[in-house]
């Protein structure tokens, strides 16, 4: 019936969702951090197979000869003997490499003290980094999403109790909760991972940023389905017949998607900087498993134990690699998190 | 509604969120496989003898309902009442408990750290949000509006604690602006160079620094976004047609409008704020607040109770009382809104802040 109507010459009506993907795609800032995005999640979830693929050293692989005698690592594009053990004599002191070593090329160089591959570190980091970010959001919508939804769609007394303690917990420093968390309750799944697609660690620090991190879903979902819960769609739905969980899924719950993508992207920055803060406690994955925290709390040191900077053992790459990944990160994430809110809902002024 | 009916409400408000987080404190605390017997007993053998794990029970006041101890800590911590802390406590020749030191004093000073770094760092956001967020507003789409949306954008995007070390490393290490770690009290400390306003203020500087950077983002944008609105307006034109300087227009016809909305948003950060201190004292060495709640929560020992209760009462305090003074000073902005909870917005905004 729609190519009929196209072509009597009529406008085909086009969906909300395809409306808002042209006015994202007519959104310079917003389309360009929606494929910096792209890129950086297909560079962290493949791009360590593939570096370690082309250059033959995986991100485990120790390269004693990439740090120098203070210990501090060598920066990008430096060509290193491919040799995983120190050659010392006798008295324990390191010789030069015995001649012959053949080379192996550090694109990023080093990560610290141990001389692995910065780059591969940098990209496997990135993707437990993302694993966490993403997950913990996940969590948060499926604790966040059925507690909105009933506490908005039926009210009441358990919509005020359960209104007012998320607000005296959200009162406080979440950070606080997390590292209690993380100390006291995580240390029996700490160890929960699959292989090294999800390292031990980002199971457990998912869960715990997902479960602190609900409050805001919920309180998002309930407010809209307050405002709906009585609108003439609605009614007209009961009226006919529908049950509770039809018309929360058919009719209520398609409302809140809009802002509840809005919410996930500003969760998933959020998340990534929780990871980097947990790491700096001391209570994030260990210290083996990269991550953009882990890689940045190997320079610094962690609350417990901090390091003091000193440019003779640290090369200023350390720092800055991971930095930028988290920037680009986060930034794309608030830029596509502001296009989106503009693209689905244009004539909402923030 | 009056205002003193109005405080009294908000302070009964706090009050249930106060006896909410102290519950769930006492909860956990139960919950929780630990031994706060070896606070008594640091170098007793491991399992602990029975004898030793009753006495330490009696002495810590574990042998009573658990009910009774609930209703004391409540009772005592309503009053400020703090009491001692178990760790340092000790067992007296004649089988008494020789108390741990006073609760009170520590929690108080580095209450004190936290909040000279909080309130300078408010002001700053204000001194540079203000003018940047006015610029920015007035005109939209210039150089100067992109240059600083972008500046503060990284800024907010970065970690506190990976700024606050930049930024310490560059103006503390290397310039040698500014002390790098440390803490002065306002009043001074005898016999040493910690004196008076001055010191103090030096060695807040680059936290104070590091703190506006964070938050500078989200109010510059909001006063942008505001300004960007308001100056079209039928008002703002005729009060440019009576001659009135641009000073005058942008302070009292335009710039209220935004600080409505930037009320809000202190009043929504209060908590936050303290989080984000936890970084900022752990990176310049201040020992505030925040940095004495992590090391009594963070680390592996068993919990020390009174310590753990006073911190969360004094949180729940300062987040209570900063909404009251926001909502009251909301009030007096918006004589329309009158006195209650004003209109909360959520945060749209990842960074800086967590």
């Amino acid at each position: 019936m729609g190519s009929s109507a196209a072509a009597g010459g009529h406008a085909r009506p086009r969906g909300p969702w395809r409306l808002a993907w042209s006015r994202l795609r007519r959104d310079r800032w917003s389309y360009t951090s929606l494929l910096v995005l792209a890129a950086v999640v297909l560079a962290c979830f493949a791009g360590g197979a593939i570096a370690t693929h082309l250059s033959g050293h995986s991100g485990e692989d120790l390269f004693p000869y990439a740090a120098n005698d203070n210990l501090r690592a060598v920066g990008p594009w430096t060509r290193v003997p491919n040799l995983n053990n120190a050659v010392s004599d006798a008295y324990g002191n390191i010789k030069a490499p015995p001649p012959g070593t053949r080379t192996t090329l550090l694109v990023l160089g080093a990560d610290g003290p141990l001389g692995r591959d910065e780059l591969i570190r940098l990209l496997d980091g990135g993707r437990t980094s993302l694993e966490i970010a993403i997950g913990g959001a996940l969590v948060a919508l499926l604790i966040g999403l059925p507690l909105g939804a009933l506490a908005g769609y039926f009210g009441g007394l358990t919509d005020a109790v359960v209104s007012r303690v998320t607000e005296a917990i959200m009162a406080f420093p979440l950070l606080l909760f997390l590292i209690f968390a993380s100390v006291r309750l995580g240390q029996g799944i700490r160890g929960v991972g699959w292989g090294w697609e999800i390292p031990a660690g980002v199971f457990e620090e998912a869960l715990l940023i997902g479960a602190f991190t609900a409050f805001y879903p919920a309180r998002l979902v309930r407010a809209q389905l307050l405002s709906l819960r009585h609108a003439e769609f609605v009614e007209a739905a009961e009226m006919v017949g529908a049950s509770h969980p039809r018309v929360l899924r058919r009719h209520l719950i398609p409302h809140v998607v809009p802002s509840l993508l809005v919410w996930a992207g500003i969760a998933v920055g959020t998340n990534i900087l929780l990871e980097v803060g947990l790491s700096f406690i001391g209570v994030g994955v260990q210290a083996s498993v990269p991550s953009w925290g882990s890689l940045l709390s190997t320079t610094w040191g962690t609350f417990f134990q901090p390091q003091v900077y000193d440019s003779r053992l640290f090369t200023p790459w350390q720092t800055i690699l991971p930095t930028a990944a988290i920037v680009i990160t986060v930034v794309s994430l608030n830029q596509l998190s502001e296009g989106l809110r503009h693209a689905m809902a244009p004539w909402e002024r923030s | 509604m009056r205002v003193a009916t109005f405080i009294v409400r908000r302070l009964a408000a706090g009050l249930f969120t106060w006896v909410v987080m102290l519950t769930l404190t006492f909860v956990v605390f139960w919950s929780i496989p630990q031994r706060p017997e070896s606070f008594v007993y640091p170098n007793a053998p491991n399992p602990m003898p029975s004898f030793q794990l009753r006495t330490a029970d009696r002495l810590l006041g574990f042998d009573r309902p658990k009910v009774d101890q609930y209703l004391d800590y409540l009772w005592h911590d309503l009053r400020f009442d703090f009491g001692h802390s178990w760790a340092g406590s000790s067992i007296s020749p004649q089988q008494t408990l020789v108390k741990g030191p006073p609760v009170a004093p520590g929690l108080y000073s580095s209450l004190r750290r936290t909040l000279s770094l909080i309130l300078g760092g408010a002001f700053f956001v204000l001194l540079l949000g203000i003018p940047l967020g006015t610029i920015a507003g007035s005109r939209v789409g210039s150089v100067a509006d992109r240059t600083i949306s972008i500046v503060t954008l990284v800024a907010v995007c970065l970690h506190p604690m990976i700024l606050g070390l930049l930024l310490r490393s560059l103006f503390g290490h290397r310039l040698g602006w500014a002390p790098q770690t440390g803490y002065c009290p306002l009043g001074g400390t005898p016999g040493t160079s910690c004196t008076g306003v001055g010191a103090w203020a030096a060695h807040l500087a680059l936290p104070w620094l590091t703190f506006a950077l964070l938050f500078l983002a989200l109010y510059t944008r909001m006063i942008r976004a505001s300004v960007a609105e308001t100056l079209p307006e039928d008002y703002v034109r005729t009060a440019r047609a009576k001659g009135a300087s641009e000073v005058r227009v942008l302070g009292r016809h335009v710039l209220p409008n935004a600080g409505l909305k930037v009320l809000t948003m202190i009043g929504m950060e209060i908590g936050t704020a303290i989080g984000v201190c936890i970084y900022l004292e752990t990176v310049f060495g201040i020992g505030g607040l925040g940095q004495y709640a992590v090391f009594q929560l963070g680390g592996m020992g068993p919990l020390d109770l009174p310590v753990v209760l006073a911190i969360v009462t004094m949180l729940t305090l300062v987040v209570v009382i900063g909404n009251i003074v926001v909502d009251l000073l909301y009030a007096v902005l918006d004589p329309r809104a009158g006195l209650g909870p004003a209109a909360r917005g959520e945060k749209s905004f990842a960074g800086g802040v967590i």
